[in-house]
């Protein structure tokens, strides 16, 4: 009899236990599957936010909250180089296009500057209306950060020329860039209100940028850098003297050069640099 | 659960395996099973020996619990993007017994505060490191002090981070096929010998002895292998750096300015200083020196040095997608063991700048 007890309370145990492990089981995959949805919302979420802030932020940002707590996006003095670019003939082409056709080609003037940037390690911090504010060497050391600025906005130059072409296949008339470059001190990191924060370099380097830019319609040119870049470039790059003007908000007048191009000096000798696959012996 | 990398745009192989008989026993007998970066990078053998001879569970680490060493490992891996090192670790947790389930539960550990004190600081080290290179070394270095980290297991921790970060750039630079990798646990036929490939591996892993450098070293870098003195990195450091050396794959020239170029995107004076004693004795110095690491281009540059100078910038910081553009686009123009050989010099001079700064503060 004691046996039989014995019995029908171990059986109870054993069913007992394996309705646990059973609903255990059940759970454990459901709390998986929240959490595997909780990760692809993560990923859109990041996906989505990557649109609203430059590269490398979001993801610096989501990992500062998480193991060590430390904040890498604290705002730190440095020196960067700000690119202060704005459209030309935005007046014209907002007078014949709808709002629709204005806006894409708004959207494609916009994508190919900031594809330009980007290629040469510099990041969009904003766009302003049809203006935009780049950095070099703000979110990560660059000591070439002045030689990248210079040749990015020489792509931004060259992406023009190629957007003008499929614009004029359109009939639609050509666009241009003025492009003001400037390198100085000034304070790195999140900035905003509690509400609403962003990454920023501020300081009066991005003022002097953004008057730089101003002076390309004084003097007629697409690029202009100040003293502070040409002095970085070191002839790397064909510059013109401008006329030193005076900009508001700055005591003495700004010394600019115009960008040619790349020097020839610092330019790889050919296109077809060919034979240092054949320089090297026993190598096919 | 699909792994944190699997999304990240890889590129076609840029290299073809090779086999070398020589090569793969010495893999076999040092790890117990192939590795795969090794065929890869056959055609300059100190570049495939230094997957084997550097890596840091195989004999190397003194102090360091292994574990930690995993997780520091897996933390650059996924600070680096790099597909094929995250997959790889994965799958090697995965042979030595762990299931999928308990690796996806480490990678969450690794979000957790309540890990141990020094678990945490070596894996911030490694995130800050990876991030922000030898500029974070000072602050990294305290933080590791205070979790009570000491002198010799910090140098580990560094060496750890180093060897990872080589291998994460060799292996995102050559764009090493991920697949093979990431379906292993998915194979009816790896999954009948994981029990196998565990028990060799976990035979093979061992702890350091203490090994003295047995001659002086007399080369770029040499500090950074007696800072080691006594643990049986240095020698296995010596033995990689020696082989940099005196491979003629690439001008002793070429090799300085690539290490050069990263010494100074990475702001480490002291690489910075060991570099260019050599490179004066090639000749440069001085303003020209200057000019060329501003410029990453000069006219005293061959055509080799044209093309991989400014290469070496790109491998500082990188995206693993538009780097691995960059390293085709040198395919074209260079012969497969330069192209080896350039891989490995830009991997390891990263890797050296990381340890090399670390070196400093821990002294």
């Amino acid at each position: 009899m004691t046996a039989a007890w014995l019995a029908a309370v171990a059986l109870f145990v054993a069913l007992a236990l394996a309705f646990v492990v059973v609903v255990e089981r059940g759970r454990s995959a459901r709390l998986r599957a929240q959490l595997e949805a909780s990760n692809g919302e993560l990923e859109h979420l990041q996906r989505a936010c990557s649109r609203l802030a430059p590269d490398g932020v979001v993801q610096r940002l989501i990992d500062a909250g998480s193991a060590d707590g430390s904040d890498p996006m604290v705002p730190e003095r440095k020196v960067a180089t700000a690119l202060f670019a704005d459209l030309v003939g935005y007046t014209a082409l907002s007078e014949r296009l709808d709002p629709a056709a204005l806006a894409r080609v708004l959207n494609g003037y916009l994508q190919r500057m900031s594809d330009a940037i980007h290629e040469h390690r510099g990041h969009v911090s904003t766009f302003l209306g049809d203006g935009i504010l780049a950095y070099f060497g703000a979110l990560r050391p660059d000591p070439w950060q002045c030689t990248d600025a210079v040749t990015a906005a020489l792509a931004m130059r060259a992406a023009v020329a190629d957007y003008n072409r499929e614009l004029a296949a359109e009939g639609l008339p050509p666009i241009g860039v003025g492009i003001g470059i400037h390198r100085g001190p000034g304070l790195a990191g999140l900035i905003g209100s509690r509400e609403r924060m962003e990454f920023a370099f501020v300081g009066s380097t991005v003022n002097i940028a953004a008057r730089v830019q101003g002076l390309t319609r004084v003097h007629g040119v697409d690029i202009l850098v100040t003293e502070d870049v040409r002095t970085e470039l070191e002839g790397a790059f064909d510059v013109d003297p401008m006329p030193a003007e005076h900009v508001k908000g700055i005591a003495d007048a700004v010394v600019t050069y115009a960008v040619r191009g790349r020097s020839d000096v610092a330019q790889p000798s050919s296109p077809q640099r060919v034979g240092v696959k054949d320089a090297l012996p026993g190598t096919t | 659960m699909a792994h944190a990398l699997e999304n990240v745009t890889w590129e076609e192989c840029l290299l073809e395996p090779r086999r070398d008989r020589a090569l793969e026993a010495f893999t076999r007998e040092t790890q117990g099973v192939p590795n795969p970066n090794v065929a890869y990078f056959a055609s300059v053998p100190w570049v495939a020996r230094a997957f084997v001879e550097l890596h840091p569970e195989y004999g190397l680490l003194q102090r360091l619990d292994p574990e930690v060493a995993d997780l520091v490992s897996l933390i650059v891996s996924q600070e680096n993007s790099c597909r094929f090192c995250y997959s790889a670790f994965r799958s090697l947790l995965w042979a030595k017994g762990m299931s999928r389930d308990r690796i996806d539960r480490i990678e969450q550990d690794l979000a957790r505060g309540d890990l141990p004190a020094r678990t945490r600081a070596a894996i911030s080290f490694g995130r800050m490191q990876s991030r922000s290179g030898p500029p974070a070394a000072a602050s990294a270095c305290e933080a590791l002090r205070a979790a009570g980290v000491d002198h010799d297991e910090l140098k580990e921790i560094a060496y750890a981070v180093a060897v990872t970060d080589f291998s994460n750039r060799a292996s995102t630079i050559a764009a090493l096929p991920t697949r093979p990798m990431e379906r292993m646990p998915e194979q009816w036929h790896m999954r009948l010998m994981r029990p196998l490939i565990g028990r060799i591996l976990r035979s093979h892993r061992k702890r350091g002895a203490p090994t003295p450098l047995e001659r002086e070293l007399d080369f770029p870098y040499a500090h950074v292998v007696r800072a080691y003195d006594g643990s049986p990195i240095a020698p296995a450091l010596a033995r990689t750096l020696e082989g940099l050396w005196t491979s003629g794959v690439l001008t002793r020239r070429c090799k300085l300015l690539m290490l050069a170029v990263i010494a100074r995107g990475l702001s480490c004076a002291e690489c910075a200083a060991e570099v260019a004693p050599a490179l004066a004795a090639e000749g440069l110095e001085g303003a020209a020196l200057d000019a060329i690491l501003n410029h990453l281009d000069g006219p005293e540059l061959d055509e080799t040095e044209r093309l991989l100078v400014p290469f070496a910038r790109e491998t500082i910081w990188y995206e693993p997608a538009r780097i691995q553009r960059r390293a085709r686009a040198l395919k074209e123009r260079l012969a497969e063991p330069q192209l080896v050989e350039a891989i490995g010099v830009a991997a390891l001079g990263n890797g050296l700048c990381r340890m090399g700064a670390i070196l400093g503060c821990a002294a």
